[in-house]
């Protein structure tokens, strides 16, 4: 941090995050103090977490759901990131009705949606849990779709997409090695969504009746609603430091002052 | 060097009902800098990216070294190509982006950073190598982007009018630097631009391109004298157009004869095509055949502007130091210096 840098207090900037930080921190935080009380005692303490980490049920649960959410980002990575990359250089008037289109999940019932997969899915994919990824895929696309789409129209993809071919590029190192990097932080933003929106998916999983973490916390709730609190909040944890871990360990490059 | 020579046969391309291309052809030697020039539209970007492969011709065949490579995609062709707008990546740093070429090819880290060095080297940037593209200038840029284009030792080098972008001195430095690099490593080039001296300063040949098909192309010093059609004449430096008359070969200008080189009329009305340079001004004594509008003085030339008593505006380029006594509104004669010239159909 260079020196010499004040920050300017200023009011109504304060007054928006005082908000936000009300309706994202206080109802959190309420919970925290929730999950830690210690009714018996009167007090405060980790009995209820020390209870959820030592549950056989956590660890197979939260797994289950991070793979399914792994598997979800990367269907989303693989669709998205070509199909759009073809819908940027070509620019077709397919484009609108695909960005349309896209916007569909947030208007259909998640209901519809599982019955559509009951009726329609064959037997042999209903008979696997990875039917839920596709399906995760198509709730999380509004906010995949936009993302990448933001990070492409940001970049002079064209030039840069013909400078890598003319480089001796073919279409799948020009995606990997060239657009995908410079989008990095579009890239980044759509696992986070993409992960956070499969991880905490409850309405379509227990539908089509299949056990994941959030299904299995429900049914905690139903005897120890401290404890579910508690996993709850552990699961807001364990994801974020994951992200965080990832978002580390991913090479930072400059892209400053590219278009 | 692998330079090979390049072969455009017949070449259509049509984008809707537009016509980029007319049954182009055009041959480029091995070791050639030939330039595409013609104004905005007239398909000299289009023929470039055909050749890239960037775009499918709908007819016609590209050839280079007489091996047809029309159907053969962008990446395997081997051109290095330099566009108008800085195409650098913005992720890579200098010498990543020099040695990405040879990063596709799978050229060894060691041996693709080292020719990224040298590459650097000759266009005066190895100092910057670890730096990241946005931390240069626009000429530094499009030298890396030079160095990136040549590094994996292309058999073509293709041109997209590299130097628009860029400031006015900068151009004429980078654009010396390009033709050095060009001669020095012997690679065929293409180069395409719409700024005519760029062209005529640099390239073994030019071909004027219009409506997509290519009117002349030949050496900046026969397409500059001696142009094949009145579009070229005009696109191509100033050219005066004064009515005149034709006979027996003869075209009368400024009450003087000279011989007409025959591209119209054999008689009567033409015009007479005149290089500002082959107009003598000078103040007349007694009634001349003009009067001076502007004299713009430019350094070593001055640029007087006059008009004839019909009306037609005529423009000399001459020394200086003999245009002290022309000023606006004065009586002038002009004379035709060259013994013969262009003429036009009215």
């Amino acid at each position: 941090m260079a020196k010499g840098i004040k920050i300017r207090f200023r009011p109504a900037l304060a007054a928006t995050l005082l908000i936000l930080g009300f309706f994202v921190f206080v109802p959190m935080i309420s919970a925290f103090e929730y999950s830690i009380r210690t009714p018996l005692t009167g007090g405060y303490g980790w009995t209820h977490y020390i209870w959820a980490v030592r549950e056989e049920d956590f660890f197979h649960y939260i797994l289950r759901s991070m793979w399914l959410a792994g598997v979800t980002v990367l269907i989303t990575l693989f669709v998205l990131v070509p199909t759009l990359t073809w819908l940027h250089l070509s620019n077709s008037k397919v484009r609108g009705l695909i960005d349309g289109l896209s916007l569909l999940p947030l208007v259909i019932p998640v209901v519809a949606f599982a019955v559509g997969a009951q009726i329609s899915f064959p037997e042999f994919v209903q008979n696997t849990v990875l039917e839920l990824p596709f399906l995760y895929f198509v709730l999380a696309l509004p906010y995949a779709f936009r993302s990448l789409d933001i990070g492409l129209n940001s970049i002079p993809l064209k030039t840069i997409t013909e400078a890598a071919r003319s480089a001796g590029a073919n279409w799948l190192r020009t995606i990997t090695t060239v657009i995908v990097p410079v989008i990095r932080g579009s890239v980044m933003a759509t696992i986070a969504l993409t992960f956070a929106l499969s991880l905490g998916e409850y309405t379509l999983t227990v539908l089509l009746h299949w056990d994941t973490f959030p299904t299995w916390v429900t049914y905690v709730a139903q005897d120890n609603i401290l404890g579910a609190i508690a996993i709850s909040m552990m699961s807001l944890i364990i994801p974020f430091l994951i992200l965080t871990v990832i978002t580390l360990f991913v090479p930072e490059r400059s892209t400053q002052g590219r278009k | 060097m692998s330079s090979k020579s390049l072969s455009l046969r017949n070449i259509s391309k049509r984008f809707g009902n537009v016509i980029a291309l007319d049954n182009f052809n055009l041959e480029v030697g091995v070791g050639e800098l030939v330039a595409l020039l013609g104004p905005s539209g007239c398909g000299k970007t289009t023929a470039l990216r055909v050749v890239a492969g960037l775009e499918h011709q709908d007819s016609g065949t590209v050839l280079v070294a007489d091996k047809n490579i029309s159907d053969v995609p962008a990446h395997k062709r081997n051109m290095g190509m330099v566009f108008q707008a800085y195409s650098l990546f913005p992720n890579l740093t200098v010498e990543e982006n020099v040695a990405f070429g040879l990063q596709m090819r799978k050229v060894s880290k060691h041996v693709r950073l080292k020719k990224a060095h040298e590459l650097l080297d000759l266009v005066g940037l190895d100092s910057q190598s670890k730096r990241f593209t946005h931390q240069l200038s626009g000429g530094q840029q499009q030298r890396v982007a030079l160095a990136r284009a040549l590094a994996f030792e292309p058999e073509i080098l293709l041109l997209d009018e590299p130097l628009s972008a860029l400031d006015a001195q900068v151009r004429v430095n980078l654009r010396e630097e390009i033709r050095r690099l060009q001669l020095s490593l012997g690679t065929t080039t293409l180069f395409v631009t719409h700024d005519q001296e760029e062209a005529m300063a640099i390239s073994d040949r030019v071909g004027v391109m219009n409506n997509g098909v290519l009117e002349q192309i030949d050496t900046p010093d026969v397409l500059y004298n001696k142009p094949a059609s009145s579009f070229v004449a005009g696109f191509v430096g100033t050219m005066n157009r004064i009515p005149a008359h034709i006979t027996d070969g003869m075209v009368e200008i400024f009450g003087s004869k000279v011989v007409a080189l025959k591209r119209g009329n054999e008689t009567g009305k033409v015009h007479a095509l005149i290089r500002p340079e082959s107009i003598s001004v000078a103040a007349a004594t007694a009634q001349g055949n003009a009067k001076v509008l502007t004299r713009s003085f430019m350094g070593a030339s001055s640029n007087i502007i006059c008009q004839t008593a019909d009306g037609t505006i005529v423009q000399s380029l001459m020394t200086s130091a003999s245009t002290g006594d022309l000023l606006p509104g004065s009586s002038v004669q002009l004379r035709v210096l060259s013994s013969e010239v262009l003429v036009t159909n009215v």
